[in-house]
């Protein structure tokens, strides 16, 4: 049995509502027919919307759009990049969507009315929506490296900051660098998608190296930004694992690239330019377009939600959830761009959008995050985030979550720490695949 | 008369609703904190990554006492102690009825005889407590381990042979430590493979 079927919902919205309430039901605008909930983009985000929206409310009849029969995960692709496993067990398809009852449409979201309240399609197709989610993910703008282009990054210069062909493209170019060739990897300013994400590619990378014989390579990250994720903890990994392997210049001393030149692989800053053998370039990035053109996004491209139920701010009956929203008024490493939060703000966006629909209040949202990096054999580490929301307003508990401790009370302790958090990426990443797709 | 007796039931089914909806008023809340652990332990507390526990269908008062300890630091653990200090004891409570209220679905994962039966024999010392398949533990502060995931119990006996790792378990630490090294995967290959 279903523990959360609609009937329950709807008893347990009368229940928390005042007594009087209790003996009307509640303003349903929808009855009579199913209302239509359409989920555009199919990832982390999306795709576990669409599947919870069904769990919910079997009743409800929702539709998915998404451009790509197979999804790519971006969590674990590094590992990808650098000769673990098979891109295929990154996979997933939208079957376990369409079992459940999901309608999922192979297609390409171009507009939105949001007075009419429908979504365009690059088929011709209009879907008419009682609830619209965008999980549009990010798009880019290459703009912001001199240089740079769409066209590069699908030909000789892979960003690989979405998986799937970048990633293998990125994958052949690191296994062809000779030994002391060097690996040039170009940080934007945050916020971008996975915080702790160029670090563990710069890892990864120098294991590649370490492992492959080329003890003279070398990894440059140039970084937009003076900081970065569980700093402490990547660059204890890289003094132990990868000592003198691994140089990373903050902005502050000239590592923002504004300028490359793809033909003698150079990344150019204010102070400096740098020849690579391998120049891989994270360009800055912003909601999906999908999202910005319909107006949701703020002056700096992210869109703002209410972080009770994840509507946006700016247009109601359209939930933006994922990268391209933003999580709440928080430091920005308070509030990474992650798979799991996608998941959480997809489930809070689903149990939302059921109760307003019923014309009910929303139940009280929890957003998780548990955000894992491999950076060498048997050694990993996390971030945790547990938030609330309190008077409207996010917070993010500070008494709980934080990262893995840097500093144990002996070696034994602490390889067991890294060792089970090495492990645990791939258990985390099997069962949110699953919550999301199957 | 007849009439009564309606007005009666009908009472006693009005009183069943608000009783109903009173224990829904908890799930809604539960349900959504429930659903956060789905990520990581699977749809309806069953696993399907092979060092995360499956957690639905174990007791509420192992659950709760797990929970308990990582919140306030008396068990190691890698990650759940940051997550658990961010919840409430009453939220604690209701994730563990939550749980234990959902079935137990081993993941009964096979493994070559051999090193079935090496397991079967170094096994011998969980018995007392865990029972000789898993199933059937001792008390409700055991918690079942047939089909639980192979990887996770082997990682969960190296925090218990981990000296420094404060762990609650007197007993479970001292009878994983008495287990030798080349013996504690095929204990868990053992577990991990019995349905019931």
């Amino acid at each position: 049995m279903n523990l959360f079927n609609r009937r329950a919902f709807i008893k347990a919205a009368i229940a928390a509502a005042p007594a009087s309430a209790f003996l009307t039901l509640p303003n349903n605008a929808h009855a009579g027919r199913k209302a239509s909930v359409v989920v555009v983009g199919g990832g982390f985000g999306g795709a576990t919307a669409a599947k919870y929206l069904k769990k919910m409310d079997p009743a409800l009849d929702v539709t998915l759009v998404e451009r790509q029969k197979t999804y790519t995960s971006c969590p674990l692709s590094n590992e990808i990049l650098t000769g673990h496993g098979k891109i295929e067990d990154l996979q997933a398809g939208y079957d376990g969507l369409a079992k459940r009852g999901v309608k999922v449409m192979f297609d390409d979201a171009v507009g939105i009315d949001a007075a009419a309240k429908t979504v365009k399609l690059k088929s011709g197709t209009t879907l008419k929506y009682d609830a619209l989610v965008l999980s549009p993910g990010i798009d880019f703008n290459y703009g912001a490296v001199e240089g740079y282009s769409e066209h590069l990054a699908n030909t000789s210069h892979p960003h690989a900051w979405k998986a799937g062909p970048q990633t293998l493209a990125l994958k052949k170019q690191i296994e062809a660098i000779p030994d002391g060739g060097v690996f040039v990897l170009s940080v934007p300013p945050k916020p971008f998608r996975c915080p702790p994400g160029p670090y563990e590619r710069a890892s990864l990378v120098a294991s590649y190296f370490k492992h492959h014989g080329k003890h003279k390579s070398k990894v440059l990250i140039l970084d937009a930004n003076d900081s970065f994720s569980k700093k402490g903890l990547f660059e204890q990994a890289w003094k132990m694992h990868y000592g003198g392997m691994i140089q990373w210049v903050p902005g502050a001393e000239g590592g923002k690239v504004t300028k490359m030149d793809a033909k003698s692989n150079t990344a150019f800053t204010d102070f400096g330019e740098y020849k690579a053998d391998v120049l891989n370039i994270i360009p800055p990035h912003h909601a999906g377009a999908i999202a910005k053109n319909a107006g949701l996004a703020n002056a700096q491209g992210w869109c703002e939600v209410d972080m009770l139920t994840m509507e946006s701010a700016v247009q109601k009956d359209i939930w933006v959830i994922g990268d391209a929203c933003i999580h709440g008024d928080l430091p920005v490493y308070d509030a990474p761009k992650s798979a799991h939060i996608a998941n959480t703000q997809a489930k809070v966006a689903a149990a939302a959008i059921i109760a307003k629909l019923n014309g009910v209040p929303a139940p009280e949202p929890f957003f998780v995050n548990t955000c894992y990096s491999t950076v060498a054999d048997d050694w990993g580490f996390s971030v945790v985030h547990i938030y609330r929301v309190e008077g409207g307003k996010l917070v993010y508990i500070k008494e709980a979550g934080g990262i893995s401790p840097i500093t144990m009370a002996d070696e034994a302790q602490l390889k067991l720490q890294r060792k089970l958090e090495s492990r645990y990426v791939v258990g985390w990443f099997k069962n949110i695949m699953a919550d999301a797709f199957a | 008369m007849k009439q009564r007796t309606l007005l009666a039931a009908i009472g006693l089914i009005a009183a069943g609703a608000i009783q109903a909806a009173g224990t829904h008023a908890a799930d809604a809340k539960t349900e959504s904190l429930a659903n956060t652990c789905n990520a990581c332990h699977g749809m309806n507390g069953v696993s399907v990554g092979p060092n995360m526990p499956s957690i639905g269908g174990l007791s509420e008062s192992y659950l709760y006492a797990v929970m308990q300890q990582w919140k306030n630091g008396e068990r190691y653990s890698a990650t759940m102690g940051r997550h658990f200090k961010g919840y409430s004891d009453q939220e604690l409570d209701a994730i563990a009825k939550y749980f234990s209220q959902l079935p137990w679905v081993p993941v009964v994962q096979n493994a070559d005889a051999k090193t079935l039966a090496r397991g079967k024999e170094a096994s011998e010392r969980c018995e007392t407590c865990h029972g000789a398949t898993g199933g059937a533990p001792d008390d409700a502060d055991t918690p079942r381990i047939n089909g639980q995931w192979a990887e996770y119990m082997h990682l969960e006996m190296l925090k218990y042979r981990t000296d420094t790792v404060k762990m609650p378990h007197r007993k479970m630490r001292g009878n994983t430590k008495k287990l030798d090294e080349a013996d504690l995967e095929p204990v868990a290959r053992h577990y991990a493979a019995q349905p019931k």
